[in-house]
């Protein structure tokens, strides 16, 4: 626990109570980020700095607001603090506002959740620069002469966390994260100039892939995408690469919120315990993961932590229901949003999967596109592969697929064997039947 | 747009604070700054003194570099909000900081912190300094002050303006649209108000100071008919004075977002695949912002990574389209009195008659390209790199009447709004989300249509726009950002009614 960070939050508490506040919760954050990047063999960017930032909800007569600063000077703060308390004042009741029922602290896990890499520290400046200097020098050499241009990237930060509130919850979180990324243009047919990237996050640097997988990776992506053209619109399998699923699934997710129910602008709404997705889709939220990008012990009400179902074989189980909406729609809150999600993954691999279905499409890119949380519809760009006789034969771009939520998670038909680690969503790549692709 | 000097602006906003102080039944107890604005605002906060600058610059440079720069922020944010009726939810944040670059042909170190004292600041400085390894640069130390337009005059902060003024735009809001149909089952509405104060001191002398205020009055609005739902929102606003916000907006948000949602009851799917498309005025023009802007902006360029790299003084359109990117629009969200990097507000012709003439350029690219920076180098805040980035963009209107280009068109689609455009732009490849839209059949505009995806290359599209009308529009909204490189900046768009022959739909039927 940083005692200079408690002792700002118990102080900000104390203080909102003697502005005249009810209640309150405050949350301060604390954060070293360093960013370097190289192009042309060279540092293009190189970034640090320590950020603080201050946020503050209050309950004032049965009224609410939250207000944050980076204004950590004591005297900015405690007016910043009174005029919150005053602003509160002016605003409308809300019955449903309140902090939460306590009991809902109760049972928080004691587990280490393995986010803080104990050699952080020994991430010196040479590591980095070479780390990153390794990525490029990879990107290049894979790219070859087709090269236009590569960037690799490197971020890493150490963040502290303090949620305290007025009715007795107090919760510290400590994390380390590391980004890499590569990125890499390569000359294409005429003026088009095809570029893609890698793109990699964990807490703990031994989970990073070698930098010249990075590298490399990046170079592959973008090669493979040389030549692409549009194909005329048909109906086809799909495999959606693991990283791109959430994409996709972000739609679905955005409807299974309370707040989402409770404003009228969910499809999912009246979907409880009704069959939403094929047999093949399963969906847990999973805080416990070790080193996971979403692991955490309390939410942000400070709800002790639980691993859940949400969906199971198709089945919708759960929605993410916060204190607030739990209150307005007198249901028993759950959690407020997803930690780790995890779709578990299938026997086979993509290349067994393609070799299986003989003809379709990976889509390994989205661009643009959006889902409606009201109605379900969705309609999204996608950049990828043909395949045939199960190998690709021709990159694909300026395509799409359309469809509506409640009609295509019924289209999944398998998962594969590779789980993608490197985001909160560990998600394997999904096969779906039947699917208008659209094109020429 | 007048001329107007810094201090010519105390006049203004001393009038408004005068006429703040004489409403005694208007509270302060919202979070703002109830004072009047002068220049040196950073020096009477924040003790930020030409010596202090002068210190720091020097420390950006100790290790060489071309040029290095400070830019200082204060912005505070608010948000009223209704739901379920009430105005009960607020939220305010308030963002204090100094980012400061040292920069070496295109290289760029980079360092900020949030406490405004010498110390913090030069262990910053230090950090940007990194960047180079040669011999100190020396600076003059003295710094003159930027005299610019103002695009954006106030006649009070809107930070100043009390909450209680506020709330009523909001609750009225959600009256009028409950009392428009029967079908509304649900309204969320909001207004944001912005004052974002900033100071860029440059290593080369200069020293400008700002204020840029940012709001919007939005509202979201669910209809609900025989079981199905629908939803569709409208937001108005920019860099505007609170006396924008008359009941004729307050009317006009509600009557747009509730008839956007209604008419969603109606709508069918179109056929996938290469059909014509003609996007209707106004905010259809976030498909320049994508397929054609991000392009042109110089940092891709240098890097020969756009598409549009080998293309200046080239034909890219029919000589009817003529395409800006213009900070100087009155009121606009992406209007700018001087970038980031204290370069003038100004405007650049990027498509003349068909030509591409410019692209947008900051001061890393100015220097690359040996022109004039364009002042296009914007950030998002005091903890962001500056990037090459586009503010208000916008097409010319052509010659034909929109009925004209309709039945052009013959059987295609009518875009008339659109969300969440996408670029790629080494290969010009895009795509925009067609939220409001209607079939065109025969000629004439027919069935509502919604929640398409529309894909489309860039240089390909703008040789396939063969027709432009001549009812010109901005968008009227002041929620719209641009996204780039993990930044978000206001902008704006907007173009007359257009016709372009071929794009790939994303409907659900073959």
């Amino acid at each position: 626990m940083n005692k200079e960070l408690y002792d700002l939050a118990a102080w900000s508490i104390k203080t909102a109570k003697s502005s005249g506040a009810d209640e309150s919760r405050v949350h301060i954050n604390n954060q070293r980020l360093v960013e370097i990047s190289y192009r042309n063999r060279k540092p293009e960017n190189i970034k640090e700095a320590s950020t603080r930032g201050l946020s503050i909800e209050v309950y004032v007569n049965g009224r609410y607001s939250a207000q944050s600063t980076s204004d950590l000077r004591k005297n900015a703060v405690k007016e910043f603090i009174s005029k919150a308390v005053s602003t509160t004042k002016l605003l409308a009741e809300d019955p449903y506002r309140t902090l939460p029922d306590p009991k809902y602290y109760k049972g928080r896990s004691e587990k280490d959740l393995g986010l803080v890499d104990p050699d952080y520290k020994n991430f010196n400046p040479e590591s980095r620069h070479k780390m990153v200097k390794d990525i490029e020098e990879a990107c290049l050499e894979r790219g070859g002469d087709k090269v236009i241009s590569v960037t690799a990237e490197e971020q890493d930060s150490h963040v502290e966390e303090i949620l305290m509130a007025s009715n007795g919850f107090e919760g510290y979180t400590e994390a380390t994260v590391y980004v890499a990324v590569a990125s890499m243009t390569a000359k294409g047919e005429g003026d088009r100039r095809p570029s893609d990237y890698s793109y990699f996050v964990c807490t703990d640097k031994k989970e990073m892939p070698k930098p010249e997988l990075i590298g490399t990776e990046a170079a592959e992506r973008t090669l493979d995408l040389l030549g692409a053209k549009k194909i005329k619109t048909e109906e086809l399998p799909i495999i959606l690469e693991n990283r791109q699923v959430p994409r996709l699934f972000g739609g679905f997710l955005a409807a299974m919120y309370g707040s989402s129910i409770q404003q009228k602008r969910s499809f999912l709404s009246d979907k409880k315990g009704e069959k939403i997705g094929s047999k093949y889709l399963t969906l847990l939220d999973d805080p416990f993961i070790k080193g996971g990008l979403g692991s955490q012990l309390y939410d942000r009400d400070g709800f002790a932590a639980k691993k859940r179902d949400m969906i199971k074989a198709g089945v919708l189980k759960e929605f993410y229901v916060d204190w607030y909406y739990s209150r307005k729609l007198d249901w028993e809150p759950t959690t407020g949003s997803p930690s780790n999600l995890v779709i578990p993954p299938g026997k086979r691999s993509v290349k067994e999967i393609m070799e299986d279905l003989r003809r379709g499409i990976l889509i390994t890119g989205f661009i643009g596109g959006n889902s409606n949380s009201t109605t379900g519809d969705t309609s999204i760009g996608i950049i990828g592969q043909l395949f045939e006789n199960g190998r690709p034969v021709q990159a694909v771009s300026e395509m799409n697929i359309a469809g509506n939520h409640l009609k295509f998670w019924h289209g999944l038909v398998e998962a594969a064997n590779d789980p993608w680690i490197y985001s909160s969503y560990r998600t394997p790549s999904l096969v779906f039947k039947d699917v208008v692709v659209s094109g020429l | 747009m007048n001329k107007v000097s810094r201090r010519s602006f105390i006049k203004t906003t001393a009038a408004a604070a005068a006429f703040t102080a004489a409403t005694p039944l208007l509270s302060k107890g919202w979070y703002g700054l109830a004072r009047a604005d002068t220049p040196g605002y950073f020096e009477r906060e924040f003790s930020v003194t030409d010596s202090l600058c002068s210190k720091v610059l020097a420390k950006a440079l100790s290790k060489g570099g071309d040029f290095a720069d400070l830019f200082f922020e204060h912005t505070i944010s608010n948000w009223i909000i209704l739901e379920d009726g009430k105005v009960n939810r607020a939220y305010s944040d308030v963002s204090l900081g100094i980012g400061i670059r040292t920069v070496k042909g295109d290289q760029v170190g980079y360092g900020f912190t949030q406490e405004l004292s010498e110390k913090p600041m030069l262990n910053a400085a230090a950090t940007a300094a990194t960047i180079a390894n040669s011999e100190p640069k020396e600076i003059s130390g003295k710094f003159v002050s930027l005299e610019t337009e103002n695009y954006y005059p106030l006649k009070t902060l809107l930070t100043s303006i009390p909450l209680e003024s506020k709330l009523p735009l909001v609750q009225s809001v959600n009256d009028k649209a409950f009392a428009l149909s029967p079908l509304v089952v649900k309204v969320n509405a909001s207004f944001h108000d912005q004052q974002k104060r900033i100071l860029v001191v440059t290593s080369e002398g200069i020293k400008a100071e700002d204020l840029q205020p940012r709001n919007y009055l939005n509202a979201s609005v669910t209809a609900e008919k025989n079981g199905r739902r629908e939803r569709a929102g409208w937001n108005l606003g920019g860099r505007k004075d609170f006396s924008f916000y008359s009941k004729s907006v307050v009317d006009e948000v509600a009557k747009e977002a509730v008839e956007r949602a209604v008419v969603l009851f109606d709508a069918v799917q179109p056929p996938a695949g290469e059909i014509p498309v003609v996007l209707g005025p106004g905010v259809t023009g976030v498909l320049l912002h994508e397929a054609i802007g991000h392009g042109m902006e110089a940092d891709f360029n240098r890097k020969k990574v756009s598409t549009y790299c080998t293309m200046i003084g080239k034909k890219v359109a029919e000589p009817v389209v003529t395409i800006l990117d213009d900070g100087t629009v009155p009121n606009l969200p992406g209007s700018i009195n001087f970038d980031d990097e204290a370069t003038p507000g100004q405007k650049t012709v990027l498509v003349d008659k068909g030509i591409l003439s410019s692209y947008m350029h900051d001061k890393i690219s100015a220097r690359y390209y040996k022109v004039k920076p364009t002042g296009n180098g914007r950030r998002e805040s005091y903890q962001h790199y500056v990037q090459p980035r586009m503010r208000n963009t916008y097409m010319l209107a052509g010659p034909s009447s929109s009925e004209d280009v309709i039945k052009e068109a013959g059987n295609g689609i009518y875009v008339r709004d659109v969300s969440n455009g996408q670029v790629k732009i080494g290969e010009g490849d895009f795509a925009f989300y067609v939220s409001q839209g209607l079939m065109i059949e025969n000629g004439k505009l027919t069935a509502p249509i919604k929640d398409i995806n529309i894909m489309g290359n860039g240089p390909k599209m703008l040789k396939n726009i063969t027709m432009v009308a001549n009812d010109f529009e901005m968008a009227k909204g002041g929620g719209g950002a641009c996204g780039k490189g993990g930044q978000a900046v206001p902008v704006g768009f907007g173009q007359p009614t257009c016709l372009v022959k071929s794009l790939t739909v994303g409907g659900l039927k073959g």
